[in-house]
């Protein structure tokens, strides 16, 4: 399996008290659910994730449900995190399925294209776009969803899910290393062990310690800090 | 750097100023971000919303406040008591009214550009006209103040799964706008999964409770707690002098 850099200093090493197999780095070509309750960090980590992949020319598709392209930049600026270059450089394609509802005028460009939160069909075709471009810049490449829980909140839960599924199987099939990410507790018992089963890893987040149950097996967790350079993982303990 | 705006509230921006910097971090509510006010009854929730209102009032901020629980003459009346008077606010045409408590017999004021009626039980006309009011306040500056008081009785009156989207477009609206919202909710008086998705629609969590103001959430700040008291001039944090 190849292995990525999450850029989440600390979290890479959650399994390196594992001898018997290296399992340094972030799983590459997989799918993986963040998921917590609110104001944990999840956002955090899908920029903290995207931004590094640009620094070292991986480039993502970054769908952006709960904030708009605008207070998504702001968001990110908090932190020092400046996006504009990976668009200048077309490493960096953005999907807002949100900002048609705050009434704002916005044009697309080349990177950056709009949906409604309300259309998960029009969301696949957008997605479809988007992933044929960032394809061509590189086979392997990130791709974001932040999060489901504004699509929970507008569409029926069943219809969320098989977008999802349709999602990660096609970015999947392209190469991508996924992460997506929900509120826990917003949808129902059933839907939440839908999202947890659909995905290869799952990684939650609590305000004090981050688990990731991974692909390979192995369940590690570690305490975490959300600082102005983002998380920073602590020394993990294989559970 | 994250921008502050002053809160209104005695203490409560000394407490959420961060100290590593050279005094020029100044505290208060991060600008351009949605703030939920919450706790049990009783605790100060609507105190504080109107003390953010009428601090921005002073500063130049113009206030769009949508009213759930008392008519906008009994507002007046309610924030005249703890000192804050509006008039002058309103004749500066500062103060936007989008007024939701009425009774059914309706208002006597009629609608005009500072007033707007509607009913708690139409949350659809309740948004046109808090995003009407968000347009055209944002046309006198740069940055406004936007309250909702109460969220309670809006989800007490509707499906809790329309009230949560038309949540999550004010917020939308008011942030792109450039406004930096606020929203008093009474704990427990929606389901657990309403209440968590309100949370997570929110960019701050504060909550009110058996004399302490916990700020549970806040862009560039961990958890913490102060005590506060409720006072003839509203709520004074126990840090203040």
């Amino acid at each position: 399996m190849s292995r990525l850099e999450s850029g989440i200093p600390g979290f890479d090493e959650i399994f390196s008290s594992v001898s018997d197999f290296d399992l340094t780095g972030f799983p590459g070509n997989t799918s993986t659910l963040i998921i917590g309750p609110p104001k944990v960090g999840k956002s955090i980590f899908c920029y903290q994730f995207a931004y590094h992949g640009l620094s070292i020319d991986e480039p993502c598709l970054y769908i952006t449900a709960d904030e708009g392209m605008k207070q998504l930049q702001q968001n990110m600026i908090d932190f020092n995190w400046f996006l504009q270059s990976a668009m200048d450089k077309e490493m960096l394609y953005v999907i807002d399925s949100i900002s048609s509802l705050s009434g704002a005028s916005i044009e697309t460009t080349n990177t950056y294209n709009l949906s409604k939160i309300n259309d998960p069909t029009d969301l696949m075709v957008k997605v479809g776009l988007g992933t044929r471009f960032v394809f061509k810049k590189s086979e392997e490449f990130r791709s974001v969803f932040d999060s489901l829980t504004t699509p929970f909140a507008f569409n029926p839960e069943p219809m969320v899910v098989r977008f999802l599924k349709t999602y990660i199987r096609r970015l999947k099939e392209a190469g991508a290393t996924i992460i997506f990410t929900c509120t826990e507790g917003i949808v129902s018992e059933n839907t939440e062990k839908i999202l947890k089963s659909i995905a290869n890893n799952v990684i939650m987040m609590d305000g004090d310690y981050i688990t990731f149950r991974s692909i390979e097996g192995p369940i590690g967790t570690a305490k975490y800090h959300i600082t102005d350079k983002g998380i920073i993982v602590d020394k993990g303990e294989v559970l | 750097m994250i921008v502050r705006i002053a809160s209104g509230i005695p203490g409560f921006d000394d407490f959420t100023s961060s100290d590593d910097d050279l005094g020029l971090d100044l505290g208060g509510i991060p600008e351009n971000t949605a703030t939920l006010i919450y706790g049990p009854q009783g605790v100060g929730k609507s105190i504080f919303a109107y003390a953010f209102a009428y601090h921005g009032l002073t500063q130049d901020e113009p206030c769009l406040y949508l009213t759930t629980d008392l008519e906008m003459g009994d507002l007046y009346q309610k924030m005249a008591s703890i000192g804050l008077k509006l008039d002058e606010y309103s004749e500066n045409e500062m103060f936007y009214v989008v007024d939701a408590a009425l009774s059914d017999s309706g208002s006597e004021m009629e609608d005009s550009d500072l007033y707007q009626s509607t009913s708690v039980k139409n949350p659809t006309d309740i948004l046109v006209k808090v995003s009407r009011g968000a347009r055209m306040i944002s046309n006198k500056g740069p940055r406004f103040r936007s309250v909702i008081d109460s969220l309670t009785t809006v989800l007490e009156s509707n499906n809790p799964v329309l009230i949560v989207r038309v949540l999550k477009t004010y917020i939308l609206r008011v942030k792109e706008a450039g406004g930096t919202a606020l929203i008093t909710y009474t704990e427990g008086s929606s389901n657990s999964s309403t209440e968590i998705l309100i949370k997570s629609m929110v960019d701050n969590i504060i909550k009110l409770d058996q004399g302490k103001i916990t700020i549970e959430a806040m862009k560039g700040m961990g958890r913490k707690d102060i005590p506060y008291q409720i006072t003839e001039k509203g709520i004074v944090l126990d840090n203040s002098e």
